[in-house]
């Protein structure tokens, strides 16, 4: 399904056991100006939902409503029927926001500790996520003599001090390196076997790697909420990478090393290899271009 | 499951923790209002006739002002990265990291009070002067009140202008000039005996106290109220980092 108009009042529901966060016609901003309009969805079952949207979609202001820190003008947000400015609902969710939100002054041991005593951890807590996060080593320099993304890498830390019902996270893996990028994204899958969890991102592989459900957001209306495997492109693109030139493919579009081909989907590939090996065509790979996600963006 | 249980305990205070980020963040100012307070102190001391009883008094709430400034560093440093969205999102509330910050920034004043008033009172005890009741009244009736007056003034109107306006950094930025909006309360209250004995009204020790006791009566009533009407003033998007 590819993201289209945001109908007045849509709603979207997932239904299944445990705890429910559901948002009800929802429209907020700041001072005054609108950035979320009628937004209503209503999900209950674990599984990562992506928000995903173009920037200044509203993506941050979804979450921070949901989260209870904006106060929508309409509408309202609950978690298990309760609304999301009592101490009960709020205390049901982790929130993790697009800035680091770590407070200079502190080493990362320091600031995890502080952290787990506004949520009620241990400090037991705070040395799992230490291991958990690979901070060990980190762990007693100041957060000013970090690097980016191991400031990342701290504040994403924090959520996992407490176990919530709910996980709001904003964008968990950007400015992280592959490889902790990965390492983060493992624990957000395990994360969402039992635990709803709400993520943003504007990479749209790991997005599709990672989600089970997609809440796109488009003019701050919410556009699609569907399961991802229920996507599906307005094209599909594949590109071959050639072990050797041909003319066979001379003709066809090019990025970079790939040959760029578009098919009815995805069944058109084995004819597409019938085609380019009975033309002596030596492959060396062939890809999917182009990510359903995209045309979210459009 | 991967992480710990939630504790159905309320927000904790986080006057400590911010104290210590305030000695921190604010170490420059720290350092400046203490060394300056000390220096002068002891020097006024040694001046010709010893300056110390009748200036020191006077100066010492302006070093308070600049050294307390690092409540409303940490309070900017917190805006920016992100750390109030966070407290907030975990149910504490605007009024109460204001107040936090206060608190923190009177403090900071306690310190350089302390190290100003301990060097150069010190000296000027050592030195065979006597602890007149003049200068005690001058220094428990102004010097001390004024200086957590002035820090309170700076650091509550720091805090909301930097709340109501873009983020900024430098010395255009409010923690750049909270120093100046710090001077205000003592400076005014001395321009205003200057002006009044100019204009040819008798200016008395009494005439200066009252003015000196209303200018911190009046700080302490509009900081009061501008922390009583912060859920009016200043919603929760303003205390948000830029998205």
């Amino acid at each position: 399904m590819a993201a289209g108009g945001s109908p007045p009042g849509l709603h979207a529901t997932e239904r299944g056991g445990g705890v429910s966060l559901s948002c009800e016609s929802v429209s907020a901003g700041y001072l005054g100006a609108r950035v979320l309009r009628e937004i209503t969805f209503d999900v209950d079952r674990p599984g990562i939902y992506v928000v995903l949207g173009p920037n200044g979609a509203g993506k941050t202001t979804l979450f921070r409503t949901l989260s209870g820190i904006l106060r929508p003008y309409q509408g309202t947000v609950r978690i298990d029927g309760e609304p999301i400015d009592r101490p009960r609902a709020r205390n049901r969710l982790h929130y993790l926001s697009h800035a680091d939100g770590m407070p200079d002054g502190l080493t990362v041991r320091e600031a995890l500790r502080l952290y787990a005593r506004v949520e009620g951890a241990s400090p037991g807590d705070v040395d799992r996520v230490l291991d958990l996060l690979a901070l060990r080593e980190f762990a007693d320099r100041f957060l000013s003599q970090l690097s980016a993304g191991q400031r990342k890498r701290a504040s994403v830390a924090r959520v996992f001090l407490q176990d919530r019902a709910i996980y709001l996270l904003d964008e968990p893996t950007a400015n992280l390196d592959p490889k902790v990028a990965r390492e983060i994204r493992s624990i957000i899958l395990e994360l969402g076997r039992e635990k709803i969890v709400l993520y943003s991102s504007h990479n749209l592989f790991e997005a599709r790697e990672i989600g089970r459900y997609v809440l796109a957001l488009k003019d701050g209306r919410l556009a699609l909420f569907d399961r991802l495997e229920n996507l599906r492109g307005s094209h599909f693109v594949v590109g071959v990478r050639l072990l050797e030139p041909s003319e066979y493919v001379a003709g066809w579009a090019r990025e970079g090393e790939y040959y760029l081909r578009e098919l009815p989907g995805p069944e058109g590939v084995p004819a597409l290899l019938r085609d380019l090996e009975s033309h002596g065509v030596r492959l060396r790979e062939l890809r999917e271009m182009n990510n359903p996600l995209e045309d979210l963006f459009v | 499951m991967i992480a710990g249980t939630p504790s159905p305990a309320g927000p904790p205070s986080l006057v400590g923790i911010t104290f210590r980020r305030a000695t921190t963040l604010g170490r420059f100012f720290l350092v400046y209002g203490t060394a300056l307070s000390a220096l002068l102190g002891v020097a006024l001391n040694f001046s010709a006739g010893s300056a110390f009883p009748s200036s020191y008094p006077l100066i010492l709430p302006i070093f308070a002002s600049v050294g307390s400034m690092g409540g409303l560093a940490v309070f900017s440093s917190d805006r920016l990265k992100g750390t109030l969205e966070y407290l907030m999102a975990y149910g504490l509330t605007p009024r109460q990291l204001f107040v936090n910050f206060l608190v923190s920034s009177l403090a900071l004043v306690s310190i350089v009070v302390g190290v100003g008033l301990g060097a150069g009172l010190g000296v000027y005890l050592a030195r065979g002067h006597a602890l007149t009741t003049g200068l005690a009244v001058a220094l428990g009736l102004y010097t001390v009140p004024m200086s957590y007056a002035a820090s309170a003034f700076a650091t509550t109107v720091g805090m909301y202008w930097s709340a109501l306006s873009s983020p900024r950094v430098g010395l255009n930025s409010p923690i750049g000039l909270a120093p100046f909006i710090g001077i205000l309360p003592p400076v005014g209250t001395l321009l205003i005996v200057a002006g009044l004995g100019a204009s040819g009204v008798t200016t008395s020790t009494v005439t200066f106290y009252s003015i000196g006791v209303a200018a911190m009566a009046f700080v302490a009533v509009f900081v009061v109220v501008l922390l009583a009407m912060i859920d009016r003033f200043l919603r929760h998007e303003r205390l948000l980092s830029p998205a």
